[in-house]
């Protein structure tokens, strides 16, 4: 069996991955689901580069032509729902840093010079 | 004797704060929240005679709304007054917009400049941005409104108690209007004089206010 440059790539890529999500798993950076979550996907990515066939069988599932579309095709979808994820959480974060920036502001109380300048 | 307070966003206004202050003065006490000015314009409304309150980072002219409308209800305010801090309303016409307020007929009035024919607004942003913008406010939230948010506004401590803004950016516009709606507050409108310079919303503006009214909704 011949090996592609490609697969060998890939393949260090994925270990390297695997590696670092495991250390950070063991610091507790990331929850159980979470690593289970990140290990299929790269566990995906390995057997795609190594057995090819198996995205034409599920693109023929699906009834697409090419096992490559399909592999695009739901890397997509996945980068998309990644984005919207993102996209949201910032949005949150932002109205907390509001929320901060307010009760700072609020917690200053207007010092008593103004007030003589008001009356 | 109704407690009035003035509240004015104010970002980088050092030019015209201190001016805008002063004749706000005369109608009420004015709370200018300083959205994290880059320039003096802190120090600026202090010496003209308001309350400071400074937000350490800008957050948006929504977020400094909600914070100065917080100040005035913690101080006892019956009446809170939105104006803006370029110099583009006039502060002669508060009054105006208090009235019915104060004679209990409702409980927000929104300023239109649409209602006021002096107004001369220009033409693509006319046509191009505020009739279509009032078009969809008015479709969405089945309201009939002349206008869309302009700055000047005013509203009763009841609703304010009720409304409570969570746009921080410019969509807190459309998000007063909505709360009005929702709670079934009383409101009218009052034209009001715009004083044209440079400000205001151009198209992506418009663009940003309804990405975030979208998010907003989504992200609740």
């Amino acid at each position: 069996m011949n090996y592609l440059p490609l697969q060998i790539i890939i393949s260090l890529f994925v270990i390297i991955v695997v590696y670092r999500l495991i250390a950070k798993y063991r610091e507790g950076i990331i929850k159980t689901s979470e690593l289970i979550g990140w290990l299929a996907i790269w566990l995906i990515v390995a057997v795609v580069f190594w057995l090819p066939g198996t995205t034409s069988y599920l693109a023929l599932f699906f009834g697409i032509g090419r096992g490559v579309d399909l592999a695009i095709y739901i890397a997509v979808l996945i980068i998309f729902y990644l984005i919207f994820r993102l996209y949201l959480k910032l949005d949150k974060q932002q109205s907390e840093l509001t929320k901060i920036v307010r009760h700072l502001a609020l917690n200053e109380k207007p010092k008593s010079e103004d007030l003589k300048i008001k009356d | 004797m109704l407690k009035i307070f003035i509240v004015i966003p104010c970002y980088n206004e050092a030019k015209t704060i201190s001016e805008v202050v002063k004749r706000c003065r005369e109608y009420g006490t004015v709370i200018v929240v300083d959205d994290g000015s880059k320039d003096n314009s802190q120090n600026f409304a202090r010496e003209s005679g308001a309350l400071v309150a400074r937000h350490y980072l800008n957050r948006g002219q929504g977020a400094a709304l909600e914070t100065g409308d917080q100040l005035a209800l913690t101080l006892g305010a019956d009446i809170v007054v939105h104006f803006d801090a370029d110099g583009q309303h006039l502060a002669e016409e508060i009054p105006r917009l208090i009235a019915p307020i104060e004679n209990g007929e409702v409980e927000v009035v929104f300023g239109s400049r649409f209602l006021n024919s002096k107004n001369k607004i220009p033409f693509i942003k006319k046509w191009l941005i505020l009739k279509p913008a009032i078009f969809f406010q008015n479709l969405l939230l089945k309201v009939k409104l002349s206008d869309v948010h302009n700055g000047f506004r005013v509203v009763s401590k009841n609703a304010l108690q009720k409304i409570s803004l969570r746009q921080d950016g410019m969509a807190h516009g459309s998000e007063i209007v909505s709360q009005t709606v929702k709670n079934k507050l009383k409101y009218l409108e009052v034209p009001v004089t715009i004083r044209y310079n440079e400000f205001g919303q151009g198209f992506m503006g418009g663009l940003k206010i309804i990405k975030d009214l979208f998010f907003g909704a989504i992200n609740k």
